[in-house]
């Protein structure tokens, strides 16, 4: 079902594009993440929009009042903060809800990229019966996989020089890694809302994934197919774009100790 | 609490992710078998293994613990006595086994190439001639395995190289069949074959005629000397394995499962419609009574020189890899079997009693 409904639409698309632009893989990873952005873009929409109106509430002095009256009550605060909700016709699931959709989407595009690679005979033999019989598989197979100085089917690395290496990375200087780890905290660090809220925990949560997913992502790509780090890379560098063009990139968070929560009667003395 | 909670939700990702992305440098394994009178060798996943084929008792692993290598080419057995073994893990080592012990024979595996290990390479004149899926062939000293000299192809090269005794013949995914000459380390011709060549050619009992099959859905014979064209038959589909080739008949398969017996002067199918239950990637055996096929669905069958099964015997799993005789014996490795390796009386299909499972 999931082959049929996502996988398989998203690779023929993804190899049609290929196709197109007369095979460059690496050019059709940048050009699917976009359309895959483009599709998506009200759910994002959507999604900035929901959490927006979450970051304001956690500011908001009824809110902040109910957090402190009813500190101890678990119940009475539920009920108070549902009452909230209504009044103000706010539905808490609003960014929520966008987020999930995407998921498979995103998924989705992550498998069709590994599996159009197809390095392996088990692999090449899947994409084979993924492809439909209109996009003349054995004109497009193999895929060239090389794209500036890369092989995308394999882990990126440039040798060191004087043939030195180094145990734990075993495909040379991670260029691409580190560009992943950069651009992902750049799009994590734009992207935070600032707070008033010095208690704000969503907002200490929010800084703490800057940190550990541009991490994560960036030890994914030493060790997997260099034609996700271009999709990592590109779905950053877009997400940076689209929220640009929202108006919700945080320029100041790039400053030191930009993201510092500011009081909010700070904010409004300026 | 809140780093908890973050650190959970990267775990979760680190997870999922991973699952994902598995198959894009490893897992997906595809097993390779070789065999003597004696012993079969196994390369599964992780591992390489020698069977003894009179109980199904382990002889010995390679390597002792699991790393970062798999093995999908079947390892080699070479006339000096060496079993040589190709890895697709981030070494890619190409290394040199004593068969009785497992122990490595060269001072160093090859580790020079750029690419996985998929087929097994070719000895020719103390040479070892090793296609990798960097696009490059590999000449190295048989003895020690160190690099004579590489001979960059095209694309991945995934067929097992044939010769005539002179040239080398090779197939590659980039579509063409490659006729190289060691002596000069040049091409001396090449032959489009409409789609790629996941799989070896194969030679005329003459050695004048090779024989392929492609993506491109036919079935090529080819003059060996001058790569001219002598014919080509449709398939259905793509062809993936090599053909099986005696002094008459060529026998293939393709993907949707259909076998076909073609004739080798003019490729004539003689058979109309003969599929058994299921994909077939592996080459047909050659038998005294026909063919053995082995299908994806994880049976297989005895076809005789007729198409008539003969016997068809199940054995779970999915098998994509060429069944291999030994004596009377037929062995078949299945992937995701209760079994590694199942041995199976050439005659009548009759199961040995043994089943290898590695331990």
């Amino acid at each position: 079902m999931w082959d049929l409904i996502i996988l398989n639409p998203f690779t023929n698309v993804l190899l049609w594009i290929y196709n197109l632009i007369g095979q460059n893989f690496g050019v059709a990873v940048i050009l699917f993440t976009i359309l895959i952005r483009a599709i998506t873009w009200p759910l994002n929409a959507q999604q900035l929009k929901g959490a927006k109106v979450m970051q304001d509430l956690q500011n908001d002095k009824e809110w902040l009042d109910i957090q402190k009256k009813y500190a101890k009550d678990r119940e009475k605060l539920a009920q108070e903060q549902m009452r909230i909700y209504q009044e103000r016709g706010i539905n808490p699931f609003a960014s929520c809800l966008p987020t999930l959709i995407q998921f498979p989407i995103i998924i989705g595009l992550y498998q069709s990229i590994t599996r159009a690679l197809a390095a392996t005979p088990l692999t090449l033999l899947q994409l084979a019966r993924s492809i439909y019989p209109f996009m003349n598989a054995a004109g497009i197979i193999p895929l060239n996989s090389h794209f500036l100085w890369m092989d995308l089917g394999r882990p990126e690395g440039l040798p060191f020089p004087g043939g030195f290496t180094v145990s734990f990375l075993p495909y040379g200087f991670p260029t691409l890694a580190i560009i992943v780890a950069v651009t992902t905290y750049l799009q994590t660090k734009l992207t935070l809302p600032p707070s008033t809220n010095p208690n704000d925990q969503t907002a200490a949560m929010n800084s703490m994934m800057s940190i550990y997913m541009p991490l994560f992502l960036g030890w994914l790509v030493l060790n997997y197919a260099s034609g996700l780090a271009i999709y990592f890379v590109a779905s950053n560098v877009l997400g940076i774009v689209q929220y640009a063009m929202m108006g919700r990139v945080n320029w100041r968070n790039l400053l030191p100790g930009g993201n510092r929560p500011v009081p909010s009667n700070a904010r409004k003395n300026k | 609490m809140k780093r908890l909670t973050v650190l959970s939700f990267v775990l979760l990702g680190a997870i999922l992710m991973s699952a994902c992305s598995s198959a894009a440098t490893r897992g997906s394994s595809w097993p390779g078998l070789s065999a003597d009178a004696n012993n079969a060798y196994l390369a599964n996943g992780q591992y390489i293994y020698a069977a003894r084929l009179s109980d199904g008792s382990k002889l010995w692993q390679y390597p002792d613990k699991a790393g970062a290598q798999e093995f999908f080419a079947k390892p080699l057995l070479t006339p000096d006595g060496q079993l040589i073994i190709g890895s697709t893990g981030t070494d890619q080592g190409l290394a040199s086994l004593d068969p009785a012990t497992g122990k490595e024979k060269w001072p160093t595996p090859f580790t020079g190439a750029k690419d996985r290990w998929i087929t097994s390479p070719l000895v020719l004149d103390n040479v070892i001639y090793a296609p990798n899926g960097d696009g490059s062939l590999y000449a190295l000293n048989l003895a020690t395995g160190e690099l004579l000299w590489s001979l960059p192809i095209g694309g991945p090269l995934w067929g097992t190289p044939v010769t005539d005794g002179k040239l080398i013949f090779l197939t590659s995914l980039d579509h063409f069949l490659y006729a190289i000459d060691p002596r000069s380390q040049k091409t001396v011709w090449k032959m489009n074959l409409g789609g790629s060549a996941a799989d070896s050619p194969a030679l005329s009992i003459d050695k004048t005629t090779l024989y392929v099959g492609s993506f491109g859905s036919k079935v090529f014979a080819i003059n060996a000397a001058d790569g001219s064209l002598r014919w080509t038959t449709n398939t259905n589909t793509w062809v993936w394995s090599d053909p099986a080739v005696n002094n008459s008949n060529v026998f293939v398969a393709d993907i949707n499962g259909q076998v076909y017996s073609l004739d080798a002067s003019s490729g004539k199918n003689f058979w109309s419609n003969i599929i058994p239950d299921g994909p077939i990637t592996g080459s047909p055996l050659l038998t005294a009574d026909g063919v053995v096929v082995a299908t994806e669905s994880g049976s297989a069958y005895s076809l005789d020189h007729n198409g008539k099964v003969l016997w068809s015997t199940s054995l779970g799993g999915k098998i994509y890899t060429t069944p291999v005789a030994s004596g009377n014996l037929v062995l078949i490795a299945p992937l995701g079997a209760q079994y590694l390796l199942y041995a199976v009386n050439e005659k009548d299909g009759s199961m040995l009693p043994w089943h290898f499972d590695g331990k």
